[in-house]
């Protein structure tokens, strides 16, 4: 069986219990206590997500401020479980407007023990799609879709939703601007080591949409990637135009697209759900474009001072400008002084954590700029361990710029009612984990 | 939906607090339950939003059932939920009271509204109270048929909740049955696969005792429901398709062509977005083709990917959990993933259990061609600030070193790491550069040259100290202040806390002593009177045997404690290939992340604080090689360890040889043991006739000390011969012949079980009842042993015994045979005296 979840727990921090439904008895009432006093209370916490107590195994995942804690008896299934909780968070996310914390569950708990019935039966998951649930249960409490209350919008049997084929649209939708909007987020994750070679460098990107279209429309989505491409030009029979062709490592797509269509055909086609959703999934690892290039020096200058020099380069397009660029540089604990010059934006020194953390605003494409800084350390008795230095750490976004090339080559939508659809295209590059050692 | 007032909630659940505004909400509740003014519905929400905070946050709040059972005649179905939630919570402990509802609940089953239906039915199955199943029948009955599916889902994982209050009601009433024709017609996906869940359980829950059951189960597995799953699994949803992904694992396959089919209905669902979906497809994958090896492999490039993707998105627990069996299979086959190990680079703020993992990973592909960046990366993360990561890049090091890829640079990384002058790095270190030294003893000139630079004042940690000492011993000859540094380190013997360090200052003392006698000579006569002195029994114990071997024989000493070494070429596996094996069948649960199967942490007897690593039944007997030395991997190879210790080793060839059998006694040294015995008992007179008896062997070592012989038992109503021989080969082919005489259960003291934390501890104990171990095994708390004893008078009398012991239950079995049968009784009465007296002072 998958998960036969015997129980789940929302808990504090403190270990209080929000909310908890018990699903099946073959659990102890007080598995909160256990998990308190073994997990919460120790060194533990943090340590492994999974974890055996007596019978009992605990799979466990902090949210914001909010533990949320699953118990099974048996040899469940660890993906799954965690998938549960992150599926069911982000249903509780798309009731209550985007938080999910503490005061949310104090504000709704009776919505959510609605919920936790209806996406739960007896330990199997069931339905956790919001399209779905929202049509039964409402914010505004349980509105039942057989009720004879004329409504504002007739929604056509919602149980046969609630379990049917097609879970992720309903029919009988309309918008009077039919808009498709597309969103091409990729973020850069890099690790540099400290002679400027990189070690692992590679590109985890999503497609995200937003549909507002009539009725139920088919899309086709055209990208630049490599298999895509040559698998069109083969079956028009004309060579590939040339320009830039991107592998794609692995891709994962949402429940709507066609997959067998995209197996022989290598096209992106789907019926989209209403509203927002995460169309695809992908990786790349050859051909990356790092937006950023980072030079440190850093000089200890015997046992009280050092000096620091990061040089950032941004080589991306001379007309592009990333947003909200942060470099963290790492210094001693022990600092006691700072001092340093920026050629642009601002720097501060974090004592919390350990870090000059350097902001700028709005860093232009092929420009580069320096932070200098001397560094005064308070002198500490006789011991001699060096510093062992945390990497530099890198946060931006840069709108327009894909670090993997990624184009969208065409977006079509065909609806049997043939109306006129306005597409919105959007890239933007963000920063994973980008980690320069130094 | 406002919670109630901050200081209601607080300061704790557990607070018996509450008691007035139950009382209140009571009566609140009364007032409200025969109005039918208009707006009542509104206060009536606002009071059960009150009653159900209560219950959530822990204040009892049951003796208002009878009030919210009175208020539940409402048409407002926010108001009925609340009040099913509320009822099902508390029905369980008022089973009498929980018979008021179940009015109002069969009648709301029968309400217009599907939905009204579908929750009172619902509700009507969560009560579990066992006296109320008959009240469940109907409804049931009439749910599966209802024509709203949503109704129906419902039904049939009421039928499963039936099952588990009461199997038999829900057999009479014939529910499997229609649960799978549900599970075979039913239009509804979702209707299907609770079917299918619920039969799942049923069925293999009735499989034990019915043989109708166990048939229907196997009818799950055949290749046309198999078939009309698959076909249609796109119709399902992810929890769904993990269900049936999971039930098609267990499908054996007729030919390669179905094989095949399968695996091209399925390959798409590697590009589910959902990580659990990709798991369970892999499985199938993976169990599909075990038989055919080449598309085994294929599937290992085709999966990779996947996995790959998904590790590096979500959040860390997901990744934990797909790392988990990415790592399973890294270490299955690592030469797949070779090329790969740029993806298991640690990130900086990785949580610890992610980054653990990694490590193990890039330990595990390191081959000729990645060696290299591998171990670059791995002392990059040596200075990690984390110390337990630290600790574990020097280990992984190692691990790679001792695997022979490049060992000449890989050794000057490890010297490297001594050169940081941090204690735990220095710690791991050490205790890596010695198993490196006793796999490749060509390099010890460059290890020793740096070894003998660190003061072992900068290491506490008992096992790079032993680490240290070891060298210092083995290696006295190449360093030159190596009896010196003994010497200071005796000196502070009784600071020393660890009586591991201890043995190893005894051994180290001893064998500088052979290399380099007149340096060692104080050293060493001030290690044996701190020893022999010493409270610890195996410290007192090894002092007092060295202390006799020497003065029996120095040359004979030698040879014991210090024999030419051989290289150790394979070190002890930590786990056998059949656990391996059976956590890989167990692909996609909790086994795979806490790396052992799942009976040992599902089945009660296997649970514990330790683990229990090999199956009882299935310790061999197997005759010891011969030789000088027991090979290492035969000792203790359930030792969580990858090396074992040197300490180990050399109790092993120490102890073998006095004759007090750890494990199995090699055979070989029976003279030498009988000859020690006799030393033993008859104390120094024996010395006299040594080669060393030309000097007065105490004044050596400065000491004056009496070797009194351990006092013999008081002889039992069977006398037993102390010095009974007898080859293994000859024990089980006794043990095949002879009947079991006698089978006995009896208890073990207190004591007994605390002191059973080891096999060696008892099989000690019973050679001093003269009771001999042939064979022994297992691990707390299951332990087996295999005795044997002589008749003192009649060599040809044997007695052989089985004995398990749980020390859990501290119980033992004994299973007695008998060349004479007539007296077995009289043994095994001998043997539950000796046995009772175990852990006694």
């Amino acid at each position: 069986m998958p998960v036969a979840a015997s129980a789940i727990y929302f808990l504090n921090l403190r270990g209080d219990v929000l909310i908890n439904r018990t699903y099946r008895d073959d659990v102890g009432g007080n598995m909160v206590d256990a998990f308190r006093t073994h997990i919460m209370q120790t060194k533990e916490l943090g340590n492994c997500p999974v974890r055996q107590i007596g019978g009992c195994s605990f799979v466990y995942m902090r949210i914001s401020n909010v533990y949320i804690v699953i118990v099974v008896s048996s040899n469940a299934n660890v993906a799954c479980g965690f998938k549960f909780v992150v599926e069911a968070v982000a249903l509780f996310k798309s009731y209550f407007g985007g938080a999910f914390d503490e005061d949310a569950i104090k504000n709704n708990f009776v919505l959510i023990y609605e919920l936790l019935d209806e996406i739960m039966d007896f330990g199997y998951p069931q339905n956790l799609s919001p399209e779905i649930l929202k049509l039964y249960i409402t914010q505004e409490g349980v509105r039942s879709p057989f009720s004879s209350k004329p409504k504002d919008k007739p929604v056509p049997n919602a149980t046969l939703q609630v379990t049917g084929a097609v879970g992720w649209r309903r029919e009988g939708l309309s918008y009077k601007k039919n808009e498709v909007f597309l969103d091409i987020v990729e973020s850069v994750n890099l690790l540099m080591s400290s002679k400027g070679n990189v070690l692992r460098c590679d590109v985890t990107g999503k497609v995200l949409m937003k549909c507002f279209l009539s009725g139920m429309p088919d899309l086709k989505l055209g990208l630049n990637d490599k298999i895509g491409l040559e698998k069109e030009s083969e079956m028009k029979s004309r060579p590939a135009k040339s320009g830039k062709t991107i592998e794609l490592d692995d891709v994962t797509f949402h429940q709507c697209v066609n997959l067998t269509r995209f197996n022989s055909e290598k096209t992106v086609s789907f019926v989209p759900p209403d509203g927002e959703f995460e169309l695809m999934k992908y990786r790349i690892t050859e051909g990356v474009n790092l937006p950023f290039r980072v030079l440190p020096t850093i000089k200890e200058l015997g046992r009280t001072r050092m000096e620091v020099n990061v040089k950032v380069k941004s080589v991306f397009g001379a007309k592009m400008f990333a947003l909200g660029v942060v470099v963290k540089i790492p210094v001693p604990k022990q600092t006691a002084k700072t001092n340093f010059q920026v050629t642009t934006g601002r720097a501060k020194y974090n004592p919390s954590i350990d870090c000059l953390v350097w902001k700028i605003r709005k860093f232009p494409g092929q420009t580069e700029s320096t932070l200098s800084a001397e560094i005064e350390l308070i002198s500490t008795m006789g011991e001699k361990k060096s510093w062992t230095r945390p990497p530099i750490q890198m946060e931006f976004q840069v709108p327009m710029f894909t670090a993997s090339g990624l184009r969208v080559r065409f977006l079509k939508v065909w609806e049997k009612s043939g109306y006129n659809t306005v597409e919105w295209v959007r890239y933007i590059t963000k920063a994973g984990s980008y980690e320069i050692r130094c | 939906m406002a919670p109630p007032a901050a200081s209601q909630r607080y300061p704790s659940p557990s607070q018996p607090s509450g008691k007035s505004e139950v009382t209140d909400l009571k009566s609140q509740l009364r007032q409200l339950a025969g109005s039918r003014a208009p707006g009542v519905d509104d206060s009536k929400r606002d009071l059960f939003k009150k009653v159900i905070s209560y219950m959530t946050i822990g204040i009892d709040v049951s003796s208002v059932f009878g009030e919210m059972v009175m208020c539940s005649a409402t048409s407002d179905i926010v108001l009925k939920k609340m009040c099913y939630l509320y009822v099902g919570n508390y029905a369980k402990g008022n089973p009498d009271l929980s018979l008021l509802t179940i009015n109002f609940l069969q009648r709301d089953c029968k309400d217009q509204d599907p939905m009204i239906r579908g929750l009172a039915l619902r509700s009507l199955c969560s009560l579990r109270v066992p006296n109320l199943v008959e009240y469940l029948v109907g409804p049931l009955g009439s749910g599966l048929k209802d024509n709203n599916s949503y109704v129906r889902t419902i039904a049939v994982t009421g039928v499963l909740k039936l099952y588990h209050i009461s199997a038999s009601t829900c057999i009479d009433a014939d529910f499997p049955a229609t649960l799978k024709s549900l599970m075979l017609h039913d239009s509804d996906a979702q209707v299907v696969a609770n079917c299918l869940s619920a039969l799942q359980e049923i069925w293999s829950l009735e499989a034990s005792h019915s043989e109708e059951a166990c048939r229907e189960k196997e009818s799950l597995l055949s290749k046309p429901v198999i078939y009309y799953f698959l076909n249609r699994i796109k119709e399902f949803n992810e929890w769904a398709q993990c269900l049936i992904l999971e039930l098609a694992v267990k499908y054996v396959p007729s030919d390669s062509n179905d094989i095949f089919d399968i695996m091209n209905l399925l390959e798409d669902r590697l590009q589910h977005a959902n990580g659990a979906v990709v798991l369970a497809t892999v499985k199938v994958f993976l169990q599909l083709t075990l038989s055919m090896t080449d598309v085994h492999q294929q599937v290992y490039e085709r999966i990779k990917s996947p996995l790959l993707t998904l590790v590096s998105s979500g959040s860390p627990e997901q990744s934990y959990a797909i790392l988990s069996h990415l790592h399973l299979l890294v270490v299955r086959a690592p030469f797949i993933f070779a090329s790969d190990y740029k993806h298991f680079y640690c990130q900086y703020n990785e949580p610890a259990y992610v980054k653990k993992l990694k490590l193990e990973m890039l330990t595990a592909i390191a081959n000729e061609s990645n060696t290299y960046e591998i171990v670059t990366e791995l002392c990059e993360y040596a200075a990690n600030v984390d110390i337990a990561i630290a600790r574990e890049s020097v280990r992984a090091v190692g691990k790679i070193a001792l695997q022979q890829y490049d060992v000449n640079a890989i050794v000057d990384r490890l010297l490297q790491f001594l050169e940081m002058e941090k204690d735990y790095v220095t710690a791991e270190t050490l205790v890596l550069v010695k198993d490196l030294l006793r796999k490749y003893p060509q390099w010890s000139h460059d290890c020793i040259s740096v070894v003998g630079g660190i003061s072992s004042k900068n290491i506490q940690e008992p096992k790079a100290k032993s680490a240290l000492i070891w060298m210092l011993g083995e290696y006295a000859q190449d360093m030159s202040d190596a009896p010196y540094i003994l010497e200071n380190l005796i000196e502070n013997w009784e600071e020393e806390h660890s009586a591991e360090v201890r043995l190893h200052l005894l051994t180290a003392a001893m064998k500088c002593f052979f290399k380099r006698p007149p340096e060692t000579q104080k050293a060493l006569g001030i290690a044996l009177a701190a020893g022999m002195a010493d409270f610890h029994q195996d410290v007192h114990d090894r002092a007092l045997f060295y202390y006799r071997v020497l003065q029996y024989d120095v040359h004979v000493a030698e040879r014991v404690v210090s024999p030419p070494k051989q290289a150790v070429s394979v070190f002890a596996d930590t786990q056998s290939s059949e656990i391996k094996d059976r956590i890989f069948d167990e692909f996609n649960s909790l086994s795979v992340v806490y790396q052992k199967p799942s009976y040992m942490f599902t089945d009660k007897e296997h649970r514990g604080p330790f683990e229990f690593s090999d199956e009882i039944g299935n310790i061999p007997i197997t005759p010891e090689a011969s030789g000088d030395i027991v090979p290492a991997q035969q000792f203790e190879a359930n030792d969580k360890d990858l090396l074992l210790s040197t300490d180990e080793k050399d109790d092993n060839k120490g102890v073998s040889i006095t004759g007090s059998a750890y494990t199995a006694p090699s055979h070989d040294n029976s003279n030498i043991s009988s000859q020690m015995q006799e030393l033993a008992i008859s104390g120094p007179a024996t010395s006299a006739a040594t080669p060393q008896s030309s000097f007065d062997f105490d004044d050596i070592f400065g000491l004056g000390l009496s070797t009194a012989p351990a006092p013999t038992p008081s002889p039992p109503l069977l006398k037993l011969n102390p010095r009974a021989a007898l080859d293994p080969g000859a024990f089980q082919q006794k043990w095949r012949q002879l009947p079991i005489s006698l089978t006995q259960d009896c208890s073990v003291n207190p004591q007994g079980i605390a002191a059973l934390t080891v096999p060696q501890s008892l099989i000690k104990h019973m050679q001093s009842h003269s009771i001999h171990c042939i064979a022994s095994g297992g691990q707390s708390p299951n332990f087996k042993f295999f005795f044997f004893a002589q008749k003192e008078s009649e060599p040809s009398s044997n007695y052989f015994t089985e004995c398990v012991i749980n020390s859990s239950s501290a119980k033992a079995q004994i299973k007695v045979k008998a060349d004479e049968q007539s007296t077995s009784q009289a043994f095994a009465t001998v043997f539950e005296t000796a046995l009772s007296e175990f852990g006694m002072p």
